[in-house]
């Protein structure tokens, strides 16, 4: 089809009576054709869902950490309370001295202890 | 990447498997119809580097419209109105961008569009109705693509472009009687 033939049918293309379909197939098969890159829908693909997928990947990991994070301050309180509690039953009080296992000692006995006489 | 066994599959199936989290399905769409989209997007704005970017913004938009999609119209008109819709915009973008710099702005814009036309091997056909295309008023150009280019009937286009039947019949009188008198200096 040469470029005079071309510009009659795209003209006519637009009658009312024309059959878009055919002169659609036709120009295609002129090589007016129109595509995108050979990577164009892995290009998609990656934005939609490898993209996707690190940035759950960060939630998720950020969530395992709050949830750690929970789970091991709670522990801990836990651990401080039964603590306090021991200390308290055994010293009788929650006094410094009490936390340093000294209530109990005399000065004395502290000297003979560390140096030995 | 796309799986071969969603090849035969309709593309209402398509969709819900897209929505089931099935990424190849969506793949598949993607493939079905990139080059309808293309067709759209390269014919309004040219080959341009932006082309490209607005093709994977139809899809991505489409992906995450897809829940709204209930199978009443085909999946190709509602692909067809989202790729519409984003060239129309470009163009208005791009219209404001020019006018800022220049009084000529639509002579300058279709010049940009045009320039960039490289990066695929085009014969003297695809040349002529490209330039044709550039030169046309975008609410002509429009009507022009979906009835030359998709080959969608006058109540199709209507349809896609949520114009009445009489505007797209009258533009397409105009736009033949434009086209006419560029396609002569051509």
């Amino acid at each position: 089809m040469n470029l005079s033939e071309i510009k009659n049918l795209i003209i006519s293309s637009l009658n009312a009576d024309a059959d878009p379909i055919e002169v659609s197939r036709i120009l295609e098969e002129e090589g007016i054709s129109y595509n995108f890159s050979k990577k164009f829908s892995d290009k998609i693909l990656n934005k939609l869902f490898f993209a996707g997928l690190t940035i759950k990947r960060e939630a998720e990991f950020v969530k395992y950490m709050n949830f750690a994070f929970y789970r091991v301050a709670v522990t801990g309180v836990a651990a401080i309370v039964v603590l306090l509690i021991s200390i308290f039953l055994m010293e009788g009080s929650l006094s410094f001295n009490s936390f340093l296992g000294l209530s109990n000692g005399y000065n004395e006995s502290i000297v003979c202890l560390l140096t030995g006489n | 990447m796309i799986n071969e066994s969603y090849s035969v599959t309709k593309d209402i199936e398509l969709v819900k498997e897209s929505l089931n989290g099935k990424n190849e399905a969506f793949g598949e769409i993607v493939k079905r119809y990139q080059k309808m989209v293309a067709r759209t997007i390269k014919s309004m704005l040219g080959n341009s580097v932006f082309a490209e970017d607005i093709g994977q913004e139809v899809f991505i938009k489409l992906y995450y419209s897809l829940s709204e999609f209930r199978g009443e119209a085909k999946l190709s008109t509602y692909i067809q109105k989202i790729a519409v819709n984003l060239t129309l915009n470009e163009i208005k973008r791009r219209k404001r961008f020019f006018s800022m710099f220049s009084q000529k702005a639509n002579n300058e814009m279709y010049e940009f569009e045009v320039a960039d036309n490289n990066t695929e091997e085009r014969n003297e056909a695809s040349e002529l109705v490209n330039k044709a295309l550039m030169a046309m008023d975008p609410k002509f150009r429009i009507i022009v693509t979906m009835r030359m280019l998709q080959g969608y009937s006058t109540k199709e286009t209507a349809e896609i472009l949520d114009l009445p039947l009489g505007t797209v019949l009258s533009r397409l009188s105009r736009a033949q009687e434009q086209l006419r008198n560029i396609l002569v200096k051509l």
